[in-house]
């Protein structure tokens, strides 16, 4: 068999493996329990320990903006 | 075994209803997560399809949007950064999953397109977010910050047109809370909960409410130099703005929208308002209004309605009509609320094609209907799809919603004065919910166009904290009593699952569609099942 | 302190919506003009020939049919209003001048349109053949553009309305005319007012709540001969010589035409100062100047959106300012402390009560009870308790302070 033939076969041979293995991945869900298992609690895990900023000791600077009136 | 009939289902898919056999759809998911045990096999070319041109194409092209808008890195800094895009864009794939599960063959295609055309445009808006956002990029105010104008999601994108390609409006709520509500509604319980703790009383409306909490809880990029708010749609709105203009102190445009917009003299009003817009845009980036960039978008968001138009008619006189209620619904509210972009038109010429196609062809997508149903009010975020499930369960084809019909207009773009006073009609009707808080007679518009969609029933949305809504509840049950229209009331709180969770909105209209309508279901394992942990 | 002479009658006045004084301008011909919010100029229902009601709706504790027609979930204010008009409490009115200034009010008075539209049942609510019901817009801002459009929503659904409906004369004379009684109201109620500017109030919080509030209900000719007697009697009232009060308090926030709730606060030891809420005396009594040359229906919408502190309003200098105007008011009448009282599912006033909470003690050291209340207040165990310990943490203050 010639070289191109060979690459062919092998081409085409990745690609069916690739195609049944996303299509499982597809059919049976895999994308949906690796995300609802694993990444979001891990995720939320994250966000839920994050260090955030006390918002109500954000100044509230009563002249600090103009009122934006053009028509006066 | 019969062969026969397992070589039918294997190509054809298995057959809707109980005494053909019967999909029995409930049985595909696990207790509790509502997680696949295995996807649904829709038949060889529909399965195909789906796991090609709607699974494996989304996820390949989620991938090229991010990095072809704004890049990996900047997509993964603002993945560790802010809740809203980590714990909800990464399942969205399950979000097509709610909304197209049991559609074949044109509904599933025309539907499907509708939602990719969403999450393209949801990737571009918080891809922009995270590339001008100085939180992202140490404190510095980088060239997209300075051409980024920020917004309150009621705010119709359309005011902007005329810096159409100088500066991008992204607005502040409808990525980190609107759309995060549809796709995975875990998520803006911990913004609610954020508001409620600083004192907050639980019942003005959630979705004003989420809006804030984002704040609370500092989870909003610092994308723009200036912020433009409204108070569309209630007086919930202009609180939040008030709230969040304490946490984000950023120079702050307010534009008022009249509330009773029947009023010929309220345009003029609104005109002028839309023009104070203008200034103050103006004025903070130093770029001009272009009158031609307005009349370029406006044309091209006209071409939008036109299409529109057509579905309507196809889906008011025929039933040929190939969109779920849900696509239909979502598509439509994000389309004309944020205005126009390439993605929608690309979208429109796909679907028109299998809309020609159905029609040409007589195809009926939804041939189990048994009710032609439309959804009147505002709509449950935690569970849009509710429609989906109702049509495989009972057969109720949500042919049309409120919140699609509110835009029901083009723009002129002839002279300076027409275009004004159409644009301040239509941010009045738009964004607003022109039929919930615009004067109670667009209310009861809905017998209008019960007619005109040929509809011979009604979703009453009951949105628990609406006080708009809330105020008309004892005229409308008078008046279906009294017109002998079928409705059924389905409670909720916009994005929050806990108020009225999922399960009893099924439960509310199993008991309906039994005792009052007297029917049997379609799919009996879709009648009672627990989906309580499901995003 | 000496009873008011007229306080009891005045207490009367206010069991009814259509009071004695009503009845008695009824019966002299004139018109009754309802209105519910502050932003309808209750100066222009008061022109000859007609004159103004702010609705209420007293001792309504249980709004059963309205709450069938409203839901549960809605503020208990309007809810309680359209029960007093669905059991007939509001017949004797000729128009409803309505304002879309919060939803809940703005459905109720959508309710009470007659013959309006076809799509749904006509109610007659009002019973009563020459009634109508006409609303205006109010904008959410304060500048030019929104005095000129106020003005002309006014002109045309207001003054224009009257006319035709009832032949009320609407010439500017009988405007300058109308602002002068109004302005004189405003004079009296602000000289009474001001005694609870002093180290000890002559007047209590109580007693002023039901004076303002006999003002804002009855025909103005009739209720101000008794204005200017009280007036008068305040003048030689000689206050405790031992304080009946612990602390001073501004009460602000949401709608409250309840002197009731008042009496509550100053039963745990607050005297309330001042009132900044719907239906109080802070913005409501502010003369009107007209001034020679002007027209004197744009004078009047401007001075409406001027002197309103209603969260409603959206511009970014407005929403902060407002927060420094009550802190202002407190320095004024020498108050302790804030009260801030939202109604149960008013959202203007939720909102605002929590950037009040925080703000005003932190940037202006104001001691502040933020609460949420009833339209009436059944139960009043629990505030009561609130009331009582805001007025020993207060206390508190003041003895760490070395007052």
């Amino acid at each position: 068999m010639c070289k191109f033939g060979k690459f062919l076969l092998k081409f085409l041979g990745i690609a069916l493996v690739l195609n049944i293995g996303l299509f499982c991945a597809f059919f049976f869900d895999l994308d949906g329990k690796l995300l609802f298992n694993v990444v979001e609690p891990f995720l939320k895990d994250h966000y839920d320990n994050m260090e955030r900023k006390d918002t109500l000791k954000t100044p509230y600077d009563i002249h600090k903006f103009p009122k934006y009136d053009y028509d006066s | 075994m019969d062969i026969k009939k397992a070589l039918k289902d294997f190509w054809y898919g298995k057959p809707h209803t109980a005494e053909e056999g019967g999909r029995r759809l409930g049985d595909l998911h696990e207790d509790k997560t509502h997680l696949y045990k295995h996807r649904e096999w829709r038949g060889f070319k529909d399965t195909m399809y789906y796991f090609y041109m709607i699974w494996l194409y989304n996820y390949i092209f989620m991938v090229k949007d991010v990095m072809v808008m704004g890049g990996l890195v900047n997509f993964a800094k603002g993945v560790w950064r802010y809740r809203w895009v980590g714990q909800t864009y990464l399942p969205v794939l399950h979000w097509f999953d709610r909304g197209l599960e049991g559609m074949r063959g044109e509904a599933m295609k025309a539907s499907a397109w509708h939602y990719r055309a969403m999450v393209s445009t949801t990737i571009r808006q918080f891809q922009r977010m995270f590339a001008a956002d100085t939180r992202l990029h140490g404190g510095k105010q980088n060239d997209l910050y300075k051409h980024t104008i920020a917004h309150n999601e009621t705010v119709w994108g359309g005011v902007f047109y005329p810096w159409d390609g100088e500066i991008q409006n992204v607005p502040l709520e409808m990525i980190p809370y609107f759309v995060t509500c549809h796709v995975n509604s875990h998520t803006v319980l911990n913004y609610i909960d954020a508001v409620q703790s600083i004192g907050l009383p639980g019942d003005p409306c959630p979705m004003c409410q989420a809006e804030s909490g984002i704040f609370v809880l500092d989870d909003v990029p610092d994308y723009a130099p200036a912020v433009v708010t409204c108070n569309e749609a209630c007086d919930a709105s202009v609180s939040t703005s008030t709230l969040q203009d304490w946490f984000f102190d950023k120079p702050l445009f307010s534009l008022p929208m009249p509330m009773i917009f029947d009023d010929p003299l309220v345009k003029k009003y609104c005109m002028r308002e839309i023009e104070e817009l203008w200034k103050f845009v103006e004025q903070q980036y130093g770029i001009p209004f272009s009158w031609e960039k307005l009349v370029k978008k406006l044309e091209q968001q006209n071409e939008l309605q036109r299409f529109e138009w057509e579905k309507w008619e196809v889906a008011g006189k025929s039933d040929y009509y190939p969109i779920n209620g849900v696509a239909q619904a979502l598509y439509r509210i994000y389309q004309t609320q944020y205005g126009d972009w390439e993605i929608w038109h690309v979208t429109d010429k796909k679907v028109r094609k299998i809309l020609e196609k159905c029609v040409s062809k007589k195809i009926n997508s939804f041939p189990q209907t048994r009710h032609r149903v439309i959804a009147w009010s505002c709509a449950p975020l935690y569970y849009s799809n509710w429609c989906t499930w109702a049509y495989n369960c009972w057969g109720l084809n949500v042919i049309i919603n409120m919140d699609s019909l509110m835009f029901d207009m083009t723009i002129r773009t002839d002279s300076y004065e027409h275009t004004l006073e159409d644009m301040a009609q239509y941010h009045m009707w738009a964004p607003m919910r022109r039929m919930a808080v615009g004067g109670m007679r667009h209310m009861f518009e809905l017998w209008e166009y019960m007619e005109k969609f040929n509809c011979d029933m009604v979703a009453m949305y009951d949105q628990l904290q609406c006080k708009g809504v809330q105020g008309l509840h004892g005229l409308f049950e008078d008046e279906f009593r009294d017109r002998n229209i079928h409705a059924f009331w389905v409670p909720h709180a916009l994005p929050d699952s806990r108020t009225v969770s999922r399960a009893e909105i099924r439960r509310l209209i199993n008991d309906y569609m039994t005792t009052v309508m007297h029917e049997e279901p379609l799919d009996p394992s879709l009648l009672d099942f627990d989906d309580s942990m499901t995003w | 302190m000496r009873d008011l002479k007229h306080l009891i009658y005045f207490e009367n006045l206010l069991q009814e919506a259509n009071n004695d004084l009503v009845k008695q301008a009824k019966a002299d011909g004139k018109r009754a003009i309802g209105y519910t919010c502050y932003f309808m100029p209750e100066v222009l229902l008061d022109l000859p020939g007609c004159f103004s009601v702010r609705l209420r709706a007293p001792r309504c504790t249980s709004p059963d049919i309205a709450t069938y027609y409203m839901s549960a979930r809605v503020c208990h204010y309007a809810r309680s209003l359209m029960e007093r008009a669905l059991e007939g409490g509001f017949n004797f009115l000729d128009a409803q001048m309505a304002t879309e200034t919060c939803t809940a009010t703005c459905r109720f008075q959508e309710h009470l349109e007659q013959k309006h539209i076809d799509s749904v049942k006509d109610m007659r609510i009002i019973d009563n053949d020459d009634f109508f019901c006409s609303f205006s817009d109010v904008p959410f801002k304060n500048n030019q553009i929104a005095y000129e459009h106020f003005a002309e929503q006014l002109r045309v659904h207001v003054l224009d309305e009257l006319n035709k409906h009832f032949g009320i004369d609407v010439s500017d004379e009988a405007i300058r005319q109308a602002v002068e009684q109004h302005n004189e109201v405003c004079r009296l109620i602000n000289e009474i007012g001001d005694y609870r500017k002093l180290d000890n109030p002559t007047i209590t919080g109580y007693e002023f709540h039901v004076i303002q509030l006999v003002s804002l209900v009855c025909p103005k000719y009739l209720i101000l001969p008794y204005l200017r007697e009280t007036a008068e009697e305040l003048k030689t009232r000689e206050p405790d010589l031992k304080k009946e009060f612990r602390c001073k308090v501004v009460l602000a926030g949401s709608e409250n035409d309840d002197p009731d709730f008042t009496k509550l606060v100053e039963s745990c030891g607050a005297r309330v100062v001042c009132d900044r809420y719907c239906y109080g005396a802070v913005e409501s009594r502010q003369p009107i100047e007209l001034k020679e040359g002007e027209d004197p229906v744009f004078t009047i919408a401007k001075h409406y959106l001027v002197t309103s502190n209603c969260p409603r309003f959206m511009p970014q200098d407005e929403m902060r300012a407002r927060k420094q105007r009550i802190a202002e008011l407190a320095k004024e009448y020498h108050a302790d402390g804030v009260i801030i009282a939202s109604n149960k599912f008013c959202e203007y006033w939720s909102y605002e009560r929590v950037i009040d909470t925080v703000i005003l003690k932190r940037d202006f050291g104001l001691p502040v009870c933020s609460i949420e209340k009833e339209y009436i207040n059944s139960a009043s165990g629990q505030l009561r308790t609130r009331f009582q310990a805001f007025v020993e943490s207060v206390e508190i203050k003041q003895i760490q302070e070395g007052k």
